[in-house]
Formats: C-alpha cells, sequence, structure tokens
C-alpha cells in the first residue's frame, strides 16, 4: 500500500534560511527507508502559491494557500508501507515530525 | 520546473455526486494525464483517500502521538495531487485550471507549488526536507 505523508511545519522556522541542522536527519531517513521511498520533495514557501479556481468556465487565480493554516505544507514523501501503522511509525522518524506534524494519507487504488 | 499541484474538494459534496458525475470527474483526470504523458511533463499523479482514513503524526520530546484525522480542519479536504513539469508558473496554472476538483461541479481549488529541488544523497537515493 502507498501512503503520501505530508510534512506540515509553521514556515517560520525557515524565515531566515534553511536550517543546515536538519540535512543529516533528513538524509538518515533516506538512507532507512531508501527501498520504501517512491518519491519526495520539499515545497517553496506558501508566499509563492497560487490557487487556482474554476466556476462557471472562467478561471480565478489568487495568490497563496487555499486556507489560512497554524503549519503549512514544506514537503511530502510517497512511502510503500504495509499497513498505515507502518507509515505512522515512518512518518514518526521524519524531522518535520519533531516541529509541527505528518498527516498520513493513504492514496485510492482503483482497481 | 516541477509544480505540486494539490486538489482540494468537498468531500460531503462528493459522497452525493451520482455516477455520471463521478465518470465526468475521472475522464477529466483521463484527459489531463493522458495529455500531460504525452507531452513528457507528467511526473506523478494519485488520488487520497477520504481524510476519515488520514492518521497525524507529532513527535514531542520523542515520544511518538498519534491522532486520527488531518492536521488542520478545513471547508475543502486534499483529494489528491498531481506533480508536472512545467516551464513557469504561468503554465502550471494553466495545467491546475484544467484538474477537476471534485464531483458534479462540486466547490474546489487546485493549489500550485513550486518543488524545491534539493541534492539527491551520497548514493542518489531521495532525500526529504521540509524546505530550503
Amino acid at each position: 500500500m502507498q501512503f503520501l505523508l505530508l510534512i506540515d511545519e509553521n514556515e517560520e522556522r525557515f524565515a531566515s534560511g534553511f536550517d543546515p541542522g536538519d540535512v543529516p536527519d533528513y538524509q538518515t531517513f533516506g538512507q532507512q527507508h531508501a527501498s520504501a521511498i517512491k518519491g519526495g520533495s520539499a515545497l517553496h514557501p506558501t508566499t509563492e502559491v497560487k490557487t487556482v479556481r474554476v466556476r462557471n468556465g472562467k478561471v480565478l487565480t489568487t495568490d497563496g494557500p487555499f486556507a489560512e493554516t497554524k503549519g503549512q505544507l514544506g514537503g511530502f514523501c510517497l512511502v510503500e508501507a504495509p499497513d498505515k501503522a507502518a507509515a505512522a511509525a515512518m512518518a514518526a522518524k521524519i524531522t518535520g515530525a519533531r516541529f509541527g506534524c505528518v498527516e498520513v494519507r493513504p492514496i485510492m487504488t482503483f482497481s | 520546473m516541477r509544480y505540486m499541484m494539490l486538489v482540494y474538494t468537498q468531500e460531503t459534496e462528493m459522497e452525493k455526486a451520482s455516477p455520471e458525475e463521478m465518470a465526468k470527474v475521472f475522464a477529466g483526470h483521463v484527459a489531463v494525464q493522458q495529455e500531460t504523458q504525452r507531452r513528457g511533463i507528467l511526473r506523478a499523479a494519485d488520488p487520497l483517500k477520504y481524510t476519515s482514513s488520514a492518521t497525524t503524526v507529532r513527535v514531542k520530546d520523542g515520544k511518538t502521538l498519534v491522532t486520527d484525522g488531518p492536521f488542520a480542519e478545513t471547508k475543502e479536504q486534499l483529494a489528491g495531487y498531481y506533480i508536472l513539469d512545467c516551464a513557469d508558473l504561468d503554465e502550471a496554472v494553466e495545467w491546475a485550471a484544467k484538474i477537476p476538483t471534485g464531483c458534479g461541479g462540486a466547490n474546489g481549488c487546485v493549489e500550485v507549488r513550486p518543488i524545491h529541488e534539493f541534492p539527491k544523497g551520497p548514493q542518489g537515493e531521495p532525500v526529504v526536507a521540509s524546505r530550503g
């Protein structure tokens, strides 16, 4: 089963740049779960986000994320895990889980 | 540059959608995926199960806290995502406008987020990071 791990952190932590101390932790996570990780990326801050709505055939584009939330989506990881508990255990090893949270979402599969 | 398109929809409206409306949305996704694949810019696309199946994980003082549900209650819910390799934000927005957001014309939106390209690890393994 595949799960999307959504890393939500207060992006103010990165207001003055990326914390180099995070890199080894993320690298260790990447190495330990190399075979389970199917994809993953960091995202630019929400100041660079656009939200697109289509209403009555018209495209409405606004700056910023679709909702103001306490934490902001800063990155994600797509993993293969036998069940949700295993995916949650993996999520707990992501650095962002210590500063914010990691949301675990099962991927829908169509038969 | 790669962009992540986060597809938000109202789950309560999706539940009310007819099979015909569902089929229309499904066909819309197939059309976007076929066209982006043909152009060689489709990097990933996945639908997610409902937020009722979500789990949120926090680690505080070395202890793992697991709660049911998404990290934030919002009017619309994350239902899936695309990753497309676009020339610029304008092209990304054009594709985002073509992605169906929910069933039966339910109100939804697509958030367009540029991906931060991180270096790979020593063995070329993916290195995830919150952002840089």
